[in-house]
């Protein structure tokens, strides 16, 4: 039952990555030396994943399998783990990387119960918009590709290094647009890692509650909520809530701004440094 | 780090002592890596959690300074923590446990007792088990966890009013080879497509015809005492090839007391590709094998024994988002049986022969919370070869079945569902239109769909 991990120097490392930024941040630190395959499409809203049968294929020859976590891929991920009939992403073993491991965690509930809608009473699942954060998965994400792949370890410390140099230049540049003072609705609880760290408010939510479709009282009351505030625009994703958001912006004169919900949901924001970009001037 | 330098050393303490062990050595080198990596990764954690609580004092001194503007939410910074664990969650002192509910109200043109006779002519004598008014399907306790790095335990413990049952209890292996497992104990056979699913997560209340006739009525299916063993290629498209070995006790294929032992083999292969970024197609072919011993072919008789069915799936899924989807299903079966029939009142032994198969499709659109449904069952597709002592038996036209369903989810853990069907199986008996409104409720451990 011993599984020895070894990767000949001229193979690459397979990387399976649930959703597109984490591809994308895989690409940034094993460049040429891993093959990456990401399970969800960029235009899917990460909530509503189904397992289908090629990401089962696809879990089956990874080195490595890395995912969001915090339960935000419960509905189908536990079943590939299993299906895929691959010993090396097992849970326990160097080939199950979890990025939430090293994150700090906002928002659990440890409480929680479905009466409050979907919760994830692990924490809000949605950190890939906060740069803190995805420094800190690209560190634990370079030493674990260093412990499967030990002779490309300074390759990717290297890349990392780079990473992190942009990373802080960007920071700089972000921490240029003024958000702070910005007041803003949201469909979802999906930006509040941002709020926390550029300094901008989320006053409301169109879903009454996580993952539960606002009522037709819902959003009356909320007319009166964002008539009375002025917000600076609805939050919205392309592929969750967006029909209602706009219905909501039809309403009240106040904008409907889209953000997109990973890398490559919305043209040009191909890897994930331009998708926080495209999201910090979309919030401007 | 003092744990690194002592594994240094033991390490070259082993190179130097053990040259004689010679190819042994390797392995216990690549063992000794392989500890070492995992120190590392440990690392790699107590770090992290040092870096962690460094922040948190932060945190708590810069909570301590006078506030200035108006804060949004603190980010609460958390306490470290291990891996989710395969389901989510600490697994550990609690396996996963989830409870789902099935009722449903039920009502028919039929009273109890001839919906309790009501055979399908020529292919089984067992009735509808339904009665007019409120039936409660069951409350089916699922629980599940990993036992340990090698293998995941399942048990299905359906509460009904005549008492608790197992319908499955089994381990799955998770360290083989890459490609293979093992899964024993009692399961749903992967035979067909609708059999290895659990009836709560059908898109109709009631399975279709040829499973009533070649399966049996209830939603067990072919659930059987076993060991299935089932191996993931290395192909470009996806597709599983599997093997069983069973008890063979299932009552319409076999019945309880067929034979003293094993006896029933099935094998199937299911194949799946994505046409297309949101609609997948799986397909495949699956036989299942067994001696029988039945009363269920006519009354006052036995029979005595061989069947064989043959099964062929295809589901076609498209679902662009959670509001928005369509998916067809259609399996084929074919039944060969042959052996002896006894009279159990005359004493008289005839040979049986039947040859005989039956389809269905089924279609769901999903739009919002809502899902449209329609289905059509026939049996005697192509075959309808039954033989009683070399007499063919004349089984009249084809028996047949139209349903249309309607449904509501609130939520991904409730749904009512509104069913009726047509029901043209008794080919001398009435048509029996059934109606069915369905409650299917669950709580507890957030369940993982298969496709």
């Amino acid at each position: 039952m011993f599984i020895v991990i070894s990767t000949p120097a001229y193979a690459k490392l397979n990387v399976c990555t649930t959703l597109p930024w984490i591809g994308s941040l895989a690409a940034e630190l094993g460049k040429d030396k891993v093959n990456i395959k990401v399970l969800v499409k960029p235009s899917q809203d990460p909530h509503f994943i189904e397992a289908k049968p090629s990401m089962i294929l696809a879990a089956r020859d990874a080195d490595i399998l890395m995912y969001n976590g915090l339960d935000l891929e419960i509905g189908y991920l536990p079943l590939l783990f299993e299906s895929s009939r691959n010993p090396r992403i097992q849970p326990g073993q160097l080939g199950n990387f979890d990025c939430s491991r090293f994150v700090n965690v906002i928002e659990k509930q440890p409480t929680a119960d479905r009466s409050m809608g979907d919760v994830h009473p692990l924490g809000n699942p949605h950190y890939h918009y906060s740069p803190s954060n995805i420094l800190r998965v690209a560190h634990g994400m370079t030493q674990e590709l260093s412990n499967i792949d030990p002779g490309n370890s300074s390759f990717y410390r290297t890349n990392l290094a780079a990473f992190e140099e942009r990373l802080r230049n960007k920071q700089i540049q972000w921490a240029k647009k003024s958000l702070k003072g910005k007041n803003f609705i949201a469909y979802h609880k999906y930006f509040e890692y941002m709020a926390n760290e550029l300094g901008f408010k989320l006053i409301d939510y169109v879903e009454p509650k996580p993952g539960i479709p606002p009522s037709a009282g819902h959003i009356e009351k909320l007319i009166e909520t964002v008539k009375k505030t002025k917000g600076d625009g609805i939050l919205v994703t392309p592929s969750y809530g967006k029909e209602e958001a706009e219905a909501l912006s039809k309403k009240t004169g106040i904008r409907v701004i889209i953000i997109p919900q990973d890398v490559g949901s919305v043209p040009g924001t191909n890897d994930w440094f331009s998708f926080m970009d495209n999201v910090l001037s979309s919030l401007q | 780090m003092k744990r690194g330098i002592k594994l240094l050393s033991l390490l070259i303490f082993l190179a130097a002592s053990s040259q004689a062990m010679g190819g042994d050595l390797e392995s216990r080198v690549q063992a000794m890596e392989e500890t070492l990596k995992r120190q590392q990764k440990t690392i790699e954690e107590q770090q992290k959690i040092i870096e962690e609580l460094k922040d948190q004092i932060k945190t708590q001194i810069a909570a301590e300074k006078p506030k200035t503007a108006v804060a949004t939410t603190e980010p609460e910074t958390q306490k470290p923590r291990g891996t989710t664990g395969l389901f989510g969650g600490s697994a550990l002192s609690n396996p996963n446990i989830s409870l789902v509910f099935n009722a449903y109200a039920y009502s028919s043109n039929l009273t109890n007792d001839e919906l309790k006779n009501r055979a399908i002519r020529g292919y089984t004598m067992d009735g509808i088990d339904r009665k007019n008014g409120f039936n409660l399907d069951s409350a089916e306790l699922a629980i599940y966890a990993p036992v340990d790095p090698y293998f995941n335990l399942y048990a299905t413990i359906p509460v009904t009013e005549d008492g608790t049952t197992v319908e499955e209890a089994y381990f799955v292996t998770t360290s083989l080879p890459t490609g293979n497992q093992i899964k024993a104990g009692k399961f749903k056979s992967g035979f067909g497509r609708l059999n290895s699913q659990h009836s709560h997560v059908w898109d109709f209340v009631d399975n279709p015809l040829p499973y009533r006739a070649f399966i049996g009525f209830g939603d067990e299916g072919i659930d059987e005492k076993g060991v299935q063993y089932t191996y993931l290629p290395p192909l470009p498209i996806y597709t599983i090839l599997g093997v069983e070995v069973l008890q063979g006790e299932n009552k319409t294929l076999f019945g309880a007391d067929a034979t003293g032992g094993p006896h029933a083999y099935t094998g199937f292969i299911k194949a799946s590709l994505d046409v297309s970024d949101h609609a997948t197609i799986l397909f495949g072919p699956s036989v299942i094998t067994g001696k029988t011993k039945t009363s269920t072919v006519q009354a006052n008789s036995d029979f005595t024994g061989d069947t064989t069915l043959y099964g062929f799936e295809f589901t076609y899924k498209w679902k662009p988002s959670k509001v928005q989807g369509f998916k067809i299903q259609s399996e084929y079966l074919y039944r060969s049986q042959y052996g002896d029939l006894t009279d159990t009142v005359l004493g008289t032994v005839q040979r049986l022969e039947r040859y005989q198969d039956g389809f269905y499709i089924q279609s769901v659109y999903l739009w919002n919370r809502w899902e449209f449904g329609a289905r059509y069952d026939m049996l005697s597709i192509f075959k309808d070869d039954y033989t009683l002592g070399g007499a063919k038996q004349d089984i009249g036209r084809r028996p047949w079945r139209a349903t249309a369903m309607i449904d509501y989810a609130f939520s991904e853990f409730s749904l009512l569902r509104l069913q009726y069907n047509h029901d043209e199986s008794d080919i001398y008996g009435k048509v029996n239109h059934e109606v069915f409104l369905q409650a299917l409720f669950s709580i507890g451990a957030h369940p993982a769909h298969q496709f």
